[in-house]
């Protein structure tokens, strides 16, 4: 094989790698695809030969989509097994797309393998650009929004699809609750990871073969592709760098650029109506494909297909190419400040125009008094199951406590939607307002209040402390999805992180949890954050005429000293909590506070643990560790944890 | 006054938090820069057959990815910059 050449890397060329990464990366968060449509041209244009540049550009894709995928399979938008059978398929695809472009440079050259790129772009480009054009024109007159209907409808095409019957080949997919062939389905991962290995963007083909193939929603089927971008992006990295064609340096500069733009372009896509984002992606797709089509005669003169070209010309039309290119890119960067810009400055001038409820203070608002407020409650809640028990809770404890309910929704933004973009956004900001009046309507019909609110933003956990000091809110209500081993450490407890970052309690309700009134176990250590939780307890223990069990843990190795203060403790508690008439006892215990705990709750059969929380964050957190956490992951019962104040 | 106490801990703590991974994205990017003629190395060994060295820029795109992006992620949010509601 002809030695890969890999370019110098000169101040200029890091810095211009870097912008073009970037508008790339804009690009690519605006319009929903992948940006390296203008990438790997991007770097052909630099000198990068064509197989680096593609080779490159996968590599600096494959560990997004494996983020984007995980950040979005917990919004229960992937169907993994589908994502994975058509990734493998996709494999093979790369495998043969890869053979495709090393066989082209091994007979032709360099040349052969530009050649071969540009040709593909130019086809891809004319049919993909027409499609959205088309699609923003119509959406433009309107047509496209009449013809909208809530739901989501199988296509046609996919209900034939279904209906091919293969014994032996048919598998299962939960997402639409249908078989499928996977005899239907290699064709389909093959072509994508072709069109991946030859110009590095294969979600042209996946995206649309899942919606009018499968029959997936839109949304799915672009979270969907996350997996098969991640599989085959994997496989094709590795590929391509065992034939040394991987120039890690030029990923990850483009790498840097393009995580700084893809959020940019998926914020802005939240400020512009559906058909500018179309004409935009359109124009730039166009623009591309012009910059692309005055290279081939080059290509071709050098190769000897045609007659031959003076240097002058080729030179010419190079220059050309390369015009177009640069002004895709500017016109593609000036065109998503602007739409940005212009959607800030409205928004904020909208948020002047707003009562300034919001600002006022949570704490100060609320009487200082020894009793806690059960007036406010927030649920935080998505489609999901983890979220489902919940929400029932905050329902019921909303109707005992006659407490008003605020519940949110999260449509989380961010580098998952790189590949999604838009109309995804959208969908999913419908989903979740049909999710919340679903939620409205069971409320409503229990006799609770209930406002329900969107909420959209980065970091989620943050989003929901945001919106609970903003509503004032006493309680925050949760789901659980419990995280394990590494995967904790490294990524904490989303749950953790809200109890960590709020100021009002917070109350855990994992999947299988019911707060019936049983029984409450009440942890105290004698601090001020559990003399609180003697508070609360003893308010919920009256409302709900629930049996309490006080309990102390005492760490390590137990002195008498130690004993007689755990066991004063826990009178006091026992004591007051009998002084509000309720059914209180105490207990002493040894070993590991939050073994100890789970084993209680276990024996007295109790449905509620009251904590009082140390509200430990970040590395203090994983370094130190916190016996809530550790009760919370280690129990199915519903946890209230009660804030220090 | 605690809540406002509160709300500028999670602030500074989100500040802390961005700095940090961006110094820690800008420490991996020096290397980068520093190692950049062994890189060109590796990728040359991989050519001439030593195929085990493909770990490296794999291994490199996925630490990058994860920190760089997990920096980026916040970056814009810190500033201000927020998707409409």
């Amino acid at each position: 094989m002809e030695a890969v050449g890999f370019i110098d890397m000169t101040a200029s060329s890091t810095f211009i790698l870097f912008l073009v990464g970037f508008v790339g990366g804009m690009v690519s968060g605006f319009i929903g695809s992948g940006g390296a449509f203008v990438l790997t041209p991007a770097m052909m244009t630099m000198g990068v030969p064509a197989i680096v540049a593609v080779a490159s550009n996968m590599a600096h894709k494959f560990p997004k989509a494996l983020v984007g995928a995980y950040k979005r399979n917990k919004y229960g938008q992937v169907d993994i097994k589908l994502g994975i059978v058509m990734g493998i398929f996709a494999e093979l695809g790369v495998l043969i797309g890869k053979n495709v472009m090393v066989d082209i440079r091994a007979i032709f050259g360099a040349t052969g393998t530009n050649l071969y790129v540009s040709f593909v772009f130019v086809v891809v480009l004319a049919i993909v650009g027409g499609i959205v054009l088309k699609d923003g024109l119509k959406e433009k007159k309107g047509s496209l929004d009449a013809k909208k209907s809530p739901g989501h409808k199988v296509p046609p095409l996919a209900l034939k699809v279904r209906q091919i019957v293969i014994p032996g080949t048919m598998i299962h997919f939960k997402s639409i609750d249908a078989k499928i062939s996977f005899l239907v389905l290699a064709p389909l991962g093959m072509a994508t990871g072709m069109l991946a290995a030859t110009i590095a963007v294969g979600g042209f083909i996946g995206v649309p073969a899942m919606m009018y193939f499968v029959g997936l929603p839109a949304l799915m089927a672009s979270a969907t592709e996350l997996v098969i971008a991640f599989v085959m992006g994997l496989g094709g990295s590795v590929l391509y760098a065992l034939e040394g064609a991987v120039d890690i340096r030029l990923s990850m500069i483009i790498l840097a650029g393009s995580l700084f733009g893809i959020q940019i372009g998926a914020i802005g896509t939240t400020y512009v109506k559906d058909y500018v984002v179309k004409f935009v992606m359109a124009a730039i797709m166009l623009l591309v494909l012009v910059s692309r089509f005055f290279y081939i005669p080059g290509y071709l003169s050098q190769l000897g297909r045609i007659d031959p070209i003076d240097e002058g010309t080729i030179r010419l039309l190079n220059g050309i190419g390369e015009g177009a290119l640069g002004f895709a890119l500017v016109f593609g960067a000036v065109m998503i400040l602007h739409a940005l810009y212009q959607g800030i400055r409205e928004h904020r001038r909208e948020l002047a125009a707003q009562p300034e409820t919001a600002a006022i203070d949570a704490a100060t608002a609320r009487p200082l008094t020894a009793m806690m407020a059960f007036e406010r409650f927030l649920v935080a809640s998505d489609t999901s199951e983890f979220s489902a028990a919940a929400v029932r809770e905050a329902l019921g404890l909303a109707r005992k406590c006659d407490a008003r309910l605020q519940v949110v929704s999260l449509v989380a933004s961010g580098l998952e939607y790189g590949g999604a973009g838009n109309p995804v956004l959208k969908e999913e900001l419908a989903m979740a307002q049909s999710h919340l009046d679903g939620i409205r309507q069971q409320a409503v019909a229990q006799g609770v209040v209930c406002d329900t609110q969107v909420i959209h933003g980065q970091i989620v956990d943050q989003e929901i402390v945001t919106a609970a000091e903003r509503s004032r809110t006493d309680l925050i209500v949760m789901g659980r999805r419990g995280r394990r081993g590494l995967a904790r450490m490294m990524l904490g407890h989303a749950t953790a992180r809200v109890i960590g970052k709020a100021s009002c309690n917070v109350l855990v309700v994992p999947r299988a949890a019911r707060i019936e009134g049983r029984h409450i176990v009440l942890a105290t250590d004698g601090s001020r954050h559990a003399d609180r939780a003697i508070l609360a307890t003893g308010q919920l223990a009256q409302k709900c005429k629930t049996p309490v069990s006080v309990v102390s843990v005492i760490d390590g190795e137990e002195s008498r000293e130690q004993r007689n203060k755990a066991e004063t403790i826990v009178q006091r508690a026992v004591d007051y909590l009998r002084s509000q008439g309720i059914h209180a006892e105490g207990a002493v215990r040894s070993g590991r506070p939050d073994g100890e705990i789970i084993e209680l709750v276990r024996r007295k059969g109790a449905d509620l643990v009251v904590v009082g929380s140390h509200g430990l964050t970040g590395l203090e957190r994983i370094l130190v560790g916190s016996t809530t956490e550790r009760i919370l992951n280690g129990t199915a019962t519903a946890v209230f944890v009660v804030k220090g104040g | 006054m605690g809540a406002n106490h509160r709300g500028a801990e999670s602030t500074w703590g989100a500040l802390a938090g961005t700095v940090t991974l961006g110094v820690l994205s800008g420490g991996l990017y020096l290397l980068l820069y520093l190692y950049e003629e062994q890189l060109e190395l590796v990728a040359n060994l991989i050519r001439q057959g030593q195929k085990g060295y493909v770990v490296i820029p794999i291994g490199i795109a996925l630490v990058f990815s994860f920190v760089h992006g997990a920096f980026t992620g916040r970056f814009w949010d810190i500033l201000g910059l927020k998707a409409r509601k």
